[in-house]
């Protein structure tokens, strides 16, 4: 147990990065929930979420139930990938599934339209192989977004939960062998409920990055329905419209605020998520 | 007992080629267009090839401008959000801290909600201080958002160095900055690179606060690269992305002992 300095210099040395963020991350995010209640003219009035319920509604369903899709089949390919290197030495697989990591989200949205469209390098592969004239692009609907967020998201995702698999006491693990059960058995009944609050993290971080990202879906997604960042965008640079794109961030808020909870009392129980 | 099986190593084939074309193939198409004068479907590879388009992102001003931008802002993000989380990362790894669970919910936030609301807004707030469409303007906003993962891999770093080090040295009478100089501060040398790399990958990809803060006057590589690519401009779009992948390919090989999940929740944008 290591003992910590009782002195306000710790707290002096945290000083500028606090100001920092109180001024360009705290203040902007009071300002956002703040005039998500005012008018133009600066008249407080509940307007705005009328006007998001009555414009987006059918958005704000689309954004969740395409998240939660990206999560659930993130979830099972991490799952898989994570099972797999934990029993098996594989470099190819280890380093093709952490390919996406530091790619800009931007970029693979670039990528992916040049993948996915009908006249695509994927489409351009598979009517060869198939013998076919033509086939129906993806990109520009939902299935393609939702590849591509998957295709984004699944490498960290396996990162947090191949580092909980490994980090488990392998005693339990061969324990288990040794009383002959499978792999399939070990994987559901040690490794995935050990390894609890590393899957949930790894399920509320998914969660939150793909109903805030702007990028992939301005890059891929259909024109309709949208998620709910694209309406923000466009609210703001189209109508000038702060009251109503702030009322959506809102609500996108509200949305990962059960998760947002768990995820902030579980990394201060941990200090930051590093144990010490 | 391992016996040769050709089952066995038709269905490896199978399934290497199956992740190659998933992982692998969403990006050849970027090399390709980066090299195509003429490519029209059903041609699996373009029918003209050129260096055109190359040349032209390195010679032609717009494009190089951009780049120039990136690099310099993703630098100056560097130093700023370095020496921002230095002293917070040791204030956090070694002191005793008042309000200390409010201070930890405050840094991790940002991670855990969505991060589109406060760029959008502080777009508008810099809209007033004369700081959109300003290089400082986007700087700030990174320093801002990178601070947040830069803190944690800094912070873990710290944690890492054995406090009996320090403690050992204050013993024979060096005063805590000296310590921190002449032992604490090398041997967090490679945290601290890591975490510099890190924040340039992000600064240097970084497209939804560049796009609100930048508008309507400057633009960063990614920007530039969303308007070629949604003017169909293919050819630039596709160079540009892939002198914005390479680093990130390479870092991701070079990086491996510093993977750590929690480090980089805050990448991707």
């Amino acid at each position: 147990m290591e003992e910590k300095i009782k002195s306000p210099m710790g707290f002096i040395l945290i000083l500028p990065a606090l100001s920092v963020l109180g001024l360009l991350y705290v203040f902007p995010l009071i300002r956002a929930i703040w005039s998500s209640f005012y008018d133009r003219a600066g008249n407080f009035t509940l307007g705005n979420y009328a006007k998001v319920f009555e414009l987006y509604t059918r958005d704000i369903v689309y954004s969740v139930a395409m998240t939660a899709a990206t999560v659930g089949v993130v979830l099972v390919i991490s799952i898989a990938i994570a099972s797999y290197l934990r029993f098996r030495d594989w470099k190819f697989l280890d380093y093709m599934y952490r390919l996406p990591l530091f790619i800009p989200f931007l970029i693979v949205g670039h990528a992916m339209r040049i993948f996915l469209a009908p006249h695509g390098t994927l489409n351009a592969l598979l009517t060869r192989i198939i013998g076919v004239e033509e086939l129906p692009g993806i990109s520009g609907s939902w299935t393609g977004l939702l590849f591509s967020f998957v295709w984004v998201m699944t490498p960290f995702a396996t990162l947090i939960i191949l580092g909980a698999f490994k980090a488990l006491e392998p005693a339990y693990v061969e324990a288990a062998q040794n009383l002959g059960a499978s792999k399939l058995r070990i994987i559901f009944d040690i490794l995935i409920p050990l390894s609890g609050p590393s899957i949930m993290v790894a399920t509320i971080l998914t969660f939150v990055r793909t109903i805030s990202s702007l990028t992939i879906p301005l890059m891929v997604g259909p024109n309709k329905p949208n998620m709910i960042t694209i309406d923000m965008m466009f609210r703001v640079n189209y109508f000038n419209d702060w009251g109503v794109a702030n009322s959506l961030g809102v609500i996108s808020y509200l949305i990962v605020m059960v998760l947002a909870i768990y995820y902030l009392r579980y990394m201060v129980a941990e200090r930051g998520g590093i144990k010490g | 007992m391992k016996r040769f099986s050709i089952w066995k190593l038709t269905l490896k084939v199978v399934v290497i080629i199956l992740i190659l074309t998933l992982m692998v193939g969403p990006l050849v198409g970027i090399v390709l267009w980066s090299f195509a004068r003429r490519w029209y479907w059903p041609s699996p590879i373009p029918q003209e090839f050129t260096l055109r388009f190359w040349h032209d992102v390195f010679a032609q001003g717009r494009v190089l401008d951009s780049l120039i931008l990136s690099v310099t802002v993703a630098l100056i993000t560097v130093a700023l959000s370095l020496a921002l989380s230095l002293p917070a990362a040791y204030g956090f790894a070694r002191y005793k801290l008042p309000i200390e669970r409010i201070l930890l919910i405050l840094f991790l936030m940002p991670q855990a909600f969505p991060q589109l609301p406060v760029f959008i807004n502080l777009a508008s707030i810099f809209g007033r201080i004369g700081l959109k469409g300003n290089m400082w303007g986007i700087i700030l906003a990174h320093t801002m958002a990178s601070l947040v993962f830069s803190l944690w891999i800094i912070t873990a770093t710290f944690k890492a160095i054995p406090v009996e080090l320090e403690q050992a040295a204050q013993n024979l009478g060096a005063s805590r900055l000296k310590v921190f100089w002449t032992i604490t501060f090398p041997l967090a040398v490679p945290g601290l690179i890591a975490g510099s790399i890190f924040v340039f990958l992000w600064s240097m990809g970084e497209f939804t606060a560049a796009f609100f803060i930048g508008a309507p006057f400057i633009q960063t590589a990614p920007v530039l690269m969303y308007t070629a690519s949604m003017g169909y401009n293919m050819q630039i779009a596709s160079v540009i992305s892939i002198i914005l992948i390479i680093p990130s390919l390479l870092f991701m090989i070079l990086i491996e002992r510093y993977l750590k999940a929690e480090y980089i929740s805050g990448l991707g944008g």
